[in-house]
């Protein structure tokens, strides 16, 4: 079964903007991949203005937090750097490897790889500057200067969430069966998080000669 | 459709059932209130709800029958215009913001679908169709949440004002084509089609990127909505009963009611079960409950605010039409507060009112604790956040700003949706206004207002509840009216109006000693028979008003403290 791949744009983004952009990229992702019965939501997002829609399923949504709220650990420990979350549908085969021993493993038919580069928030006030006696003019800049980077990135997001829609409308003949009478989540999925030193196609090697992937702690 | 979604299907079914369903998402995507005031109750999926695993709800009243909206088949191509309707000003043009174009495209002759396939293929070619049809429907549920008229659709929800814009639609088996400077405004999203026996399944969308030639804003107030239940409502308290029928209060000096309005489809818009139709008659009627809205962010948009929220309008501009005695009453000590208080948070709304005073005067609970004064009338005023919207229909008899459409202009924007009769014609036009809640509730306040206010025997609801009030406390003559107010400021007043109630009384207050005074009854206590019996009478009668009135103070603030208490438990 061909696995078919999609890295989606890289996205600069402020350490506080991480949950959010990450919960409207997943959400997306797997709205599209949940096939089973669901009851969308739709959410507003806090710092841009963008509605995403989630699946409904709670433990989907729990599970994505989770996921968040590690890799927003981790980045804090090394900022400034490009980090990568991995979100993977699979399916689980059996593998006879010998006579009396068989062992399941997994079959990834698509990957998603989120690229973002975590910056730390500038401020620009030169050191002579005290809160008082600031220079307007200069304050202005930066908060005006936020405010394109904000608009910049919401449009990064919302041409991420085209290129989501676009690639799983583009691609659907690798899919799976899908279970009958099933509610929510109808492929198993995982997301990984990348170390920022190791690239997408350093995780497919080692995903091939190892056979499955296991979650870097 | 009968045949359950996930087996027995065929292709045509397929394809039928995921226009409607196509349908049913731009609609709830773009029209607000398409399901009317009430939003559709979430229950255990239905079968219509199954159809490509998309839970979207019942469809909206007009798409009950989605064979009328799409009634020549399958085949012919479903174009949903989504536009922009100019609610001020009838002869500008409305305008195209979203065009949908959903068609089951006939394979050509040379395309392998063309030719019939084996029954062991089809099968398989129909699970096909029907798993892609699942994704692309999630795809254009996702997509309607990133146009621009997603942004329009979240401000005509969310807000309690009313814009100078309408969200409505039109379905019909043909696109009229766009000019060439029409087309240039417009992009074009295309979503890649799905094969199926009958043809390639391909949706599309037209869709300007940028809305803001439009200028959106706020052109005027909503009109009240009736709140069905309230803190202290008759529901709550039986022995509070307001008259259920305008036919009840005519004659009477209860308060007044306005006929019955709700939503369209004619559900009333409360929790309350039984008392619902007591209370739907009570427009002045408010509550407390939170209201929804986009906001809420688990809810789908579409999904308009709960009455309750609306209620609130319907509450305040009668709390507000029943409080003019701030601008009537002559008072030795103007109530700066009240002045101020009630024209500053309603200054950008509407202008100062003025009521016939003969219907003040007649109501027991308006007369002031204080007697030496017994013109000066009062009622508690409205809470600061809970007077924000009035009746622009009832404005005929205020005095409204400029800019603010008059009544007439407003009820024939919101006149009978029309749309529901002539959706079935040939053209396969259907046209619906954004807001079709609000075609009954309109022409109905739009009478009914003038009306209460010219009655003679027209008096407050709350004063109704003032006097209606009766506890066990003694009234004596000179504690009556401030017991009567101290207990008839119980619970189905709202905090922030007993503290007004305060304010004012302290404000409006005669001054409990005098300064120069003060001077002269301590000599006259010096020399009590020297200054004679007039000033000392008139000193023990300062001191029972002043009594009178801690007394007053210390009932309104154990009410107050108790009704902190009640809520803080």
């Amino acid at each position: 079964m061909n696995c078919e791949v999609c890295e989606l744009k890289e996205l600069v983004v402020e350490q506080f903007e991480v949950r959010e952009v990450l919960r409207c990229i997943l959400h997306t992702i797997i709205f599209h991949r949940a096939l089973g019965l669901v009851r969308p939501r739709d959410i507003n997002c806090e710092l841009f203005e963008l509605t995403y829609v989630q699946c409904g399923v709670p433990e989907v949504e729990k599970e994505i937090e989770e996921k968040i709220t590690e890799f927003i650990s981790k980045v804090s420990k090394h900022p400034n750097r490009t980090s990568q979350i991995c979100l993977s549908f699979y399916e689980t085969k059996d593998k006879q490897s010998a006579w009396f021993s068989s062992k399941t493993e997994r079959v990834y038919w698509e990957r998603w790889f989120i690229n973002l580069q975590i910056i730390n928030q500038r401020v620009h006030m030169k050191p002579n500057q005290t809160k008082i006696g600031f220079d307007p003019g200069e304050n202005s800049f930066s908060l005006e200067e936020k405010k394109l980077r904000r608009t910049a990135l919401e449009a990064s997001i919302r041409e991420n969430l085209f290129q989501i829609i676009k690639f799983v409308n583009e691609k659907m003949d690798h899919l799976p069966h899908i279970p009958p009478n099933v509610e929510g989540i109808s492929y198993p999925y995982e997301i990984a998080i990348l170390s920022s030193s190791e690239s997408s196609l350093d995780m497919l090697k080692r995903m091939l000669q190892t056979g499955h992937q296991t979650t870097l702690s | 459709m009968a045949a359950h979604p996930d087996s027995g299907r065929t292709t045509e079914q397929i394809v039928s059932q995921f226009l409607s369903k196509a349908l049913h998402a731009i609609l709830a995507a773009r029209i607000p209130y398409i399901h009317g005031s009430t939003p559709p109750p979430s229950r255990h999926p239905r079968k219509r709800d199954r159809w490509f695993h998309l839970a979207l709800g019942d469809p909206p009243p007009a798409l009950e029958h989605p064979s009328g909206l799409i009634p020549n088949g399958v085949m012919e191509p479903l174009v949903v215009d989504i536009l922009l309707t100019p609610r001020d000003d009838p002869t500008m043009p409305e305008a195209i913001v979203e065009r949908w174009l959903a068609q089951c495209e006939a394979p050509a002759p040379w395309s392998p679908l063309h030719s019939p396939a084996e029954t062991s293929s089809n099968s398989f070619l129909v699970k096909r169709t029907y798993k892609k049809s699942i994704i692309l429907l999630r795809s254009i549920y996702s997509v309607l949440r990133l146009l621009p008229a997603q942004r329009v659709f979240k401000m005509l929800c969310a807000s309690n004002q009313s814009y100078n814009y309408d969200l409505t639609y039109r379905v019909s088996s043909f696109a009229e084509p766009f000019s060439r400077k029409e087309e240039a405004e417009f992009q074009y999203h295309c979503f890649s089609p799905v094969e199926t026996q009958s043809g390639q399944l391909a949706v599309s969308v037209l869709y300007r990127p940028n809305l803001s030639q439009f200028n959106l804003e706020i052109s005027s107030l909503l009109p009240p909505m009736l709140i069905t239940d309230y803190v202290g409502s008759p529901a709550a308290d039986p022995m509070r009963a307001f008259p259920a029928s305008p036919s009840e209060r005519i004659g009477s000096r209860s308060s007044t009611s306005f006929p019955l309005r709700g939503s369209q489809h004619g559900q009333p818009s409360t929790s309350a079960p039984a008392s619902a139709p007591l209370l739907f008659n009570r427009p002045h009627s408010w509550t407390g409950a939170p209201s929804e809205g986009p906001s809420n962010r688990a809810q789908p948009p579409h999904h308009p605010p709960t009455g309750s929220f609306y209620r609130k309008s319907a509450f305040n501009f009668d709390e507000f039409k029943f409080s003019p005695p701030f601008y009537m009453s002559p008072t030795p000590s103007p109530p700066k507060f009240s002045g101020s208080y009630m024209q500053s948070p309603l200054r950008a709304e509407t202008a100062p009112v003025s009521i016939p005073q003969s219907g003040m005067s007649k109501v027991k609970g308006l007369r002031s604790p204080n007697l030496s004064d017994p013109t000066r009338n009062f009622l508690p005023p409205p809470s600061p956040r809970s007077v924000r919207t009035t009746d622009p229909s009832s404005q005929d008899s205020f005095r409204r700003p400029d800019g603010l459409r008059n009544s007439d202009g407003y009820s024939n924007v919101y006149g009978t949706p029309k749309g529901l009769k002539d959706g079935r014609d040939d053209s396969g036009r259907f046209s619906l206004s954004g807001s079709p809640r609000f075609t009954f509730s309109r022409s109905s306040s739009r009478i009914s207002v003038p009306d209460d206010l010219d009655d003679p025997d027209f008096s407050y609801p709350f004063a109704v509840d003032d006097v209606d009030s009766s506890d066990s406390q003694a009234r004596s003559n000179d504690g009556k009216e401030a017991s009567d107010f101290g207990h008839a400021s119980s619970s189905h007043k709202s905090q922030d109006a007993a503290v007004g109630v305060l304010v004012h009384m302290l404000r409006t207050a005669a001054p409990l000693r005098d300064s120069t005074y003060s001077s002269q009854s301590s000599k006259s206590e010096l020399q009590e028979e020297g200054l004679g019996s007039t000033s000392s009478f008139f000193m023990s009668r300062k001191a029972s008003d002043a009594l009178e009135e801690l007394q007053s103070y210390k009932s309104i603030k154990e009410m107050l403290l108790s009704q902190s208490k009640g809520k803080l438990h």
